[in-house]
């Protein structure tokens, strides 16, 4: 793989809680989704990527800039879209004004050109229509498409995006998925999120953290392939299972040891992500 | 049934050298308008009707800057600057509603009293604070609701930071400025603040490549609290830090500062270590 993102021993503390932990990675052009449980550290390592917050130790190399000197910092943030995973905003802005306000920040000078932008980012956004209505007004759904909106402002070749489907209806998702599968068609988007089905709608690399360090690394179907032979449909719900759920249909689904009368199922990305982290629980256990 | 008039090609030939009287353009105008036929054979540049759409565009749907943008552009500072400089978040009604009140309350108070002393100390206290407040309140995690969304632009860090900080600097002593010319008495005491305002508020930016801003501005607020009430009780001179003779030294550290600031102002790494 020809990365454009390194990272080695990434580790950050806050105060005695760590929580990144030497975690390695490296991503490639398209789209790579982080999935993991709250407190992962899945925020915190793309906080990193993203130069809002200097890790305590490791290194970070993204499109071959060092984000810890000063100068390389800022030559990324000119490449860099990103999406926070709790994004403020000015509540007296309109939509217009406040993207244009952070394309200035992007160094868009010339007024022409900005607003040019401005209106190519509120149509991939679906936002054209709502140009002038106050930030304060916008539904939590709109609000997202504000923060995408902004992140894909001066056209980045490295996109950060923080659980960019919260929020968003089914119709908006799937919008949202078209446009990242485009946009990762020739750079490089890093999305963390806890839906499994946009990974295996988007993404060509999953990665999956767990306790602030990388426990899986590779493809959906790679993840999907943890669970293989252990995923099993029965009639009866079985006793002892660990993970186990009833389907739309009334039948059981049962991800571990095999359920005795149980038929074997194709496993998907989300088996492969819960016997991970079932895993990884009992042997912290 | 009737016939259907088109421009004859000749007509159409002139209008577009620019050749036809008003009236006739008009016609011709009225008339490609509803007729696609017509349209098609009025040559045209694509890329110049696009820019000229786009213009127009951008006229009706770009925002109409604020009093304070255009005041800034028309005195010569560029739109983006200018557009920068009044979205800093302190500069809010709230902070402006409470410096002015401030100000107001210290005018109508020393007016009242026709010029009491203590009436003017509390201003003098009090004024050199409000710009380190604003200075304080601009740029950082816990005072910039947007602060992440912007913390990963090019601009974010020293440059923003120094950028609101001239911002509230301006805008809190040009308001001081006037509450102080409304003042009783003479002027050469009521402006002895602007030389602690100066100096407080450059030394709150050489401290920002340290610690967080509010923090800076909280402790120099006290610092300077505590300074004023020493000169009170260990040296039982009130107006000591305002003294004609104290100036020299505020200047000094204004020159300093600003050199510091200055030699500095590119590791101010605001907020990234938290």
């Amino acid at each position: 793989m020809n990365a454009t993102v390194e990272i080695r021993a990434l580790t950050k503390r806050f105060g005695r809680n760590t929580v990144l932990d030497r975690a390695d990675l490296s991503i490639g052009p398209g789209v790579t989704g982080l999935l993991g449980p709250n407190g992962a550290g899945k925020t915190t390592l793309l906080r990193c990527l993203a130069t809002t917050l200097a890790p305590d130790g490791g290194r970070i190399t993204a499109l071959g800039l060092d984000p810890a000197r000063r100068e390389q910092r800022t030559a990324l943030r000119r490449r860099l879209g990103y999406l926070p995973q709790d994004p403020g905003f000015y509540p007296r802005f309109t939509v217009f004004e406040l993207l244009d306000y952070v394309a200035i920040l992007k160094e868009l000078t010339d007024r022409a050109r900005r607003h040019r932008e401005v209106r190519r980012v509120l149509e991939e956004t679906d936002l054209a229509g709502r140009a002038h209505a106050k930030v304060r007004t916008l539904s939590g759904g709109m609000r997202q498409r504000l923060a995408l909106a902004q992140a894909l402002l001066a056209d980045p070749e490295l996109l950060v995006l923080d659980e960019p489907t919260v929020g968003l209806d089914p119709e908006q998702r799937m919008r949202f998925r078209a446009l990242v599968s485009r946009l990762g068609e020739d750079r490089t988007v890093l999305l963390s999120t806890h839906q499994t089905e946009d990974v295996a709608a988007l993404c060509d690399h999953v990665v999956v953290m767990s306790g602030g360090g990388v426990v899986f690394d590779g493809t959906p179907r790679g993840l999907a392939g943890v669970a293989a032979g252990k995923v099993w449909i029965c009639d009866e719900p079985p006793t002892g299972a660990v993970l186990r759920w009833r389907t739309a249909e009334g039948r059981h689904r049962v991800v571990g040891e095999r359920p005795a009368g149980a038929a074997p199922a194709e496993p998907a990305i989300e088996d492969g992500y819960l016997l991970l982290l079932g895993a990884r629980a009992e042997a912290v256990a | 049934m009737s016939a259907v008039w088109h421009p004859p090609a000749d007509l159409v030939r002139r209008y577009t050298a620019g050749r036809l009287d008003p009236v006739q353009v008009m016609s011709v105008e009225a008339h490609v308008a509803r007729c696609a036929r017509c349209r098609a054979a009025v040559p045209y540049e694509e890329e110049w009707l696009a820019a000229a759409w786009e213009r127009i565009e951008d006229v009706v749907d770009r925002p109409r800057p604020g009093p304070g943008t255009r005041l800034l552009v028309r005195a010569g500072v560029p739109e983006h600057t200018a557009r920068l400089l009044t979205a800093t978040p302190s500069l809010t009604r709230a902070w402006l509603v409470a410096v002015t009140a401030v100000l107001a309350f210290a005018v109508v108070a020393a007016r009242a009293t026709s010029g009491d002393p203590d009436v003017l100390l509390a201003f003098l206290v009090t004024a050199p604070v409000l710009p380190v407040a604003g200075i304080a309140l601009a740029y950082g995690r816990s005072v910039d609701p947007a602060y992440e969304l912007h913390a990963a632009t090019p601009m974010a860090g020293a440059r923003l930071f120094l950028l609101r900080a001239v911002s509230v600097l301006s805008v809190a002593l040009g308001m001081t400025g006037a509450a102080t010319l409304l003042l009783p008495g003479p002027l050469g005491l009521s402006a002895a603040w602007l030389l602690p305002a100066l100096t407080l508020g450059l030394a709150l930016l050489a401290l920002s490549g340290r610690l967080p801003p509010l923090l800076a501005g909280a402790l120099l607020t006290t610092g300077w609290f505590a300074a004023v009430l020493l000169c009170d009780g260990a040296l039982h001179d009130r107006f000591l830090p305002f003294h004609p003779a104290s100036q020299p030294l505020y200047g000094g550290a204004v020159l300093a500062l600003l050199v510091l600031v200055r030699l500095r102002h590119r590791r101010l790494t605001l907020g990234e270590r938290r």
